[in-house]
């Protein structure tokens, strides 16, 4: 115990101790909060950007539907009375650089319903979809009229019904809170990358740091003093003890960045660092039909501490699982170019367990996802997005179980992989040595 | 009772058997020489003595007693191929190994900056190991090998890599550690290294012990009876047909073989009664000489 408590101790410091890490953990939340404020930081910006850009609205119709194109932030419109006889780009050059582009409303606009704009810039989605809604807006109403029914429009208007979702879930006291499922699947989603990634990097440390060993010549006078499994086991505690610092650091530094913008620029660059593009849309989207009281209601309606205890145990057993596979392979070859032959099978599960995890996002209860959050090789990723969509208690339990007994067989099989391979060197493994050492 | 005993360990590769009932006792305090060509065996040996690896048969006792996993304290390995962390540092490293054989933090400190001083590093001591040159790398390598003050100490190929100035401390060091009452088990093929430190040896070839004894009785086992003889003068001793042979000449120097049933006695005689001797010495085979011959007779 003794040994292996050095071993762990030994492991650990001599990555946390490199440069390398020490810059990657402390500028990745940086990173994370850059790539995530981006679109906040623009739009601050953009809100400043001083004088409005003017576009000329050449309306042929003479029907002014011109006005009916509001400005709005950035854009000014300017409507001129038709000159069905005039080139677009001569109003352009006229105005010799006072307007951005010129808007075109063809004659024909009610028939054919398109109009144009022309401009040296590119035009932006937004404001392409601005100009479509004043427009829409206008024309269906010229239609509407133009049918002669009295209150046609009313009538119309009386008929459309949008009904929104309120999702009420009871607590176990039988309150009422509401839930938001896209909040859920941001955070489910958000724990099932974490878990991907980790295992992934750390997997992929434990192998080079197994070769390195081995490479070194090091490892047998470490052997001719503790158990190879000691060693393995060491190896793989010390590094998930890394991998598990790191973590923690970042979630520090990312709360920590992201309180500093949010104070800066505003609450939308927060909410937008934590979470990625596609979750800022249904956040957006709850804005529009909810207040925020009641997305702040559903973001507190989630359990955190269950999904968080239920995070550590399934990133603990998914870490073991890949690590000791990590470990074992690492064992069996010279150089880590000649892993790839074991190490591409164990990534391609990974991959699959992460896609299995988003396309289980549109239904976490389905087969798919009841399916693939029981076997271990994917369970660690899937179960992170199902978790906030109460799973039930048998289920978490037969999964987790299958996880650690999984994750026990491989670590044995890979320990007896390992204290062959760790002394063998220049012959080329294959798999069919792999099983004869394993027996 | 021999310090390290090996009772008939056999240990079998996939295909191929790597020892063949190998037995051999090692008395405390004495440097025991290991010997055989590439592949006979010897680190497979050296390996399950180290307990890294575990015999088919056969079994290894310490000190009569049969190893336990806690023994392992008790032996300083220095493996042929030399390794150790590049980026620790050079204390940090040296203490590590020595805290994974059961030493205490202060104790393995106070032992390191000993021996660092022993060996000139200290002004290296917080350097990283890969700024070391390769003779100070197989220093602090030694250094970690002995530093838990092991009761018995293998060694493969230690000189391997030293110059020789650093392999003449080395031997020093060695011979020092004997005295203090290690016991020491060499493996190697450099004869001659033997033939200057180990009392002992035991020869393998493949799998098998072919030779085992003390240095100075293989030798006589395996003389010649030859003989150099030095006389006055310009020239050498003439051939007598009825004594001996000459093999070479070289001055007024012969290499001489006796013939059966000659004695040393008659042969000097003669000699001086012809000659005026100088100088007449027995020639022993040297070592390397009985390593070629037995494994080139075994391969045959």
């Amino acid at each position: 115990m003794n040994r292996l408590w050095l071993i762990i101790q030994r492991e650990y410091f001599s990555i946390v101790g490199k440069k390398s890490f020490i810059i990657m953990t402390i500028l990745m939340p940086f990173v994370i909060v850059l790539i995530g404020a981006i679109p906040a930081v623009i739009a601050y910006f953009n809100d400043n950007a001083g004088e409005a850009e003017t576009y000329s609205v050449i309306d042929e119709t003479g029907m002014n539907y011109a006005s009916a194109i509001t400005d709005i932030d950035g854009y000014h419109f300017a409507p001129l009375t038709g000159d069905s006889a005039a080139k677009p780009r001569e109003f352009f050059d006229k105005a010799g650089g006072a307007i951005a582009g010129v808007i075109i409303i063809p004659k024909d606009v009610m028939t054919t319903n398109q109009i144009s704009i022309y401009s040296e810039n590119t035009i932006s989605m937004g404001l392409k979809s601005h100009i479509n809604s004043c427009i829409n807006d206008t024309l269906t109403a010229v239609k509407i009229a133009s049918y002669g029914v009295p209150d046609l429009d009313k009538i119309i208007q009386e008929a459309k019904v949008d009904v929104s979702v309120n999702s009420i879930r009871w607590d176990d006291n039988g309150n009422e809170e509401i839930s938001s499922s896209e909040i859920a699947s941001i955070i489910g989603m958000f724990l099932a990358l974490i878990t991907y990634m980790f295992v992934l990097m750390y997997g992929a440390m434990i192998m080079n740091s197994v070769i390195e060993e081995k490479t070194n010549r090091i490892v047998e006078v470490v052997v001719s003093s503790c158990k190879p499994f000691q060693l393995m086991m060491g190896k793989i505690i010390g590094v998930g003890l890394v991998g598990l610092t790191q973590f923690l650091i970042w979630v520090v530094l990312i709360l920590g960045i992201g309180t500093i913008i949010s104070l800066v620029f505003g609450s939308a660059a927060a909410t937008s660092t934590l979470t990625d593009p596609q979750a800022m849309e249904a956040i957006a989207s709850q804005a529009n039909d909810d207040s925020f009281a009641t997305i702040m209601q559903s973001v507190m309606s989630i359990n955190y501490a269950y999904i968080l205890l239920c995070f550590v145990i399934y990133f603990i057993g998914g870490y073991l699982l890949y690590a000791s596979l990590f470990a074992g392979f690492g064992s069996a070859v010279d150089e880590a170019s000649d892993a790839s032959q074991f190490t591409t099978p164990v990534i391609l599960l990974m991959v699959v367990a992460l896609y299995a995890g988003i396309a289980c996002i549109e239904n976490p209860n389905g087969q798919m996802a009841v399916w693939c959050s029981m076997i271990p090789f994917t369970s660690p990723v899937v179960m992170m997005v199902r978790l906030p969509y109460d799973v039930p208690f048998w289920q978490l339990a037969l999964s987790i179980f299958l996880l650690f007994a999984t994750a026990a067989l491989l670590v044995w099989v890979s320990a007896r992989i390992y204290r062959t391979g760790i002394l063998l060197y220049g012959k080329k493994t294959s798999v069919k040595d792999l099983i004869r050492w394993i027996k | 009772m021999p310090f390290l005993q090996v009772n008939n360990v056999v240990k079998q590769y996939d295909g191929h058997r790597a020892l063949d009932s190998v037995s051999m006792n090692v008395e405390q305090g004495t440097i025991y020489g290991l010997l055989g060509p590439n592949g006979a065996g010897k680190s497979s040996l050296i390996r399950i003595i180290n307990m890294i690896s575990m015999p088919d048969s056969g079994e290894v006792l310490l000190n009569g007693k049969k190893m336990e996993t806690d023994d392992i304290t008790l032996i300083g390995y220095l493996p042929e191929e030399r390794g150790l962390y590049k980026k620790m540092k050079v204390c940090e490293e040296i203490v590590y190994l020595a805290r994974l054989k059961g030493m205490n933090k202060k104790d393995a400190y106070e032992q390191m900056d000993q021996w660092l001083n022993r060996f000139n590093l200290t002004e290296w001591r917080n350097r990283k190991v890969e700024t070391l040159s390769k003779g100070m790398q197989q220093k602090v390598q030694f250094i970690a090998t002995v530093i838990h003050k092991p009761q018995l100490l293998i060694f493969d190929e230690p000189f391997s890599g030293f110059d020789p100035v650093n392999a003449e401390q080395l031997k020093q060091e060695i011979l020092r550690l004997r005295d203090e009452g290690a016991t020491i088990l060499f493996s190697t093929h450099n004869m001659e290294s033997v033939e200057s430190v180990c009392e002992e040896i035991t020869l393998i070839n493949h799998a098998k012990v072919v030779l085992q004894g003390k240095v100075s009785e293989i030798k006589h086992q395996y003389k010649k009876h030859l003989y150099t003889v030095t006389v006055e003068g310009d020239k050498s001793v003439a051939a007598n047909d009825s004594l001996f042979i000459i093999d070479s000449s070289r001055g007024n120097t012969s290499q001489i073989r006796l013939k059966a049933g000659t004695t040393v006695h008659d042969t000097i005689s003669w000699l001086n009664s012809n000659y005026t001797l100088t100088a007449f010495n027995e020639l022993l085979p040297s070592m390397n000489e009985i390593f070629i011959e037995t494994v080139k007779k075994l391969n045959s």
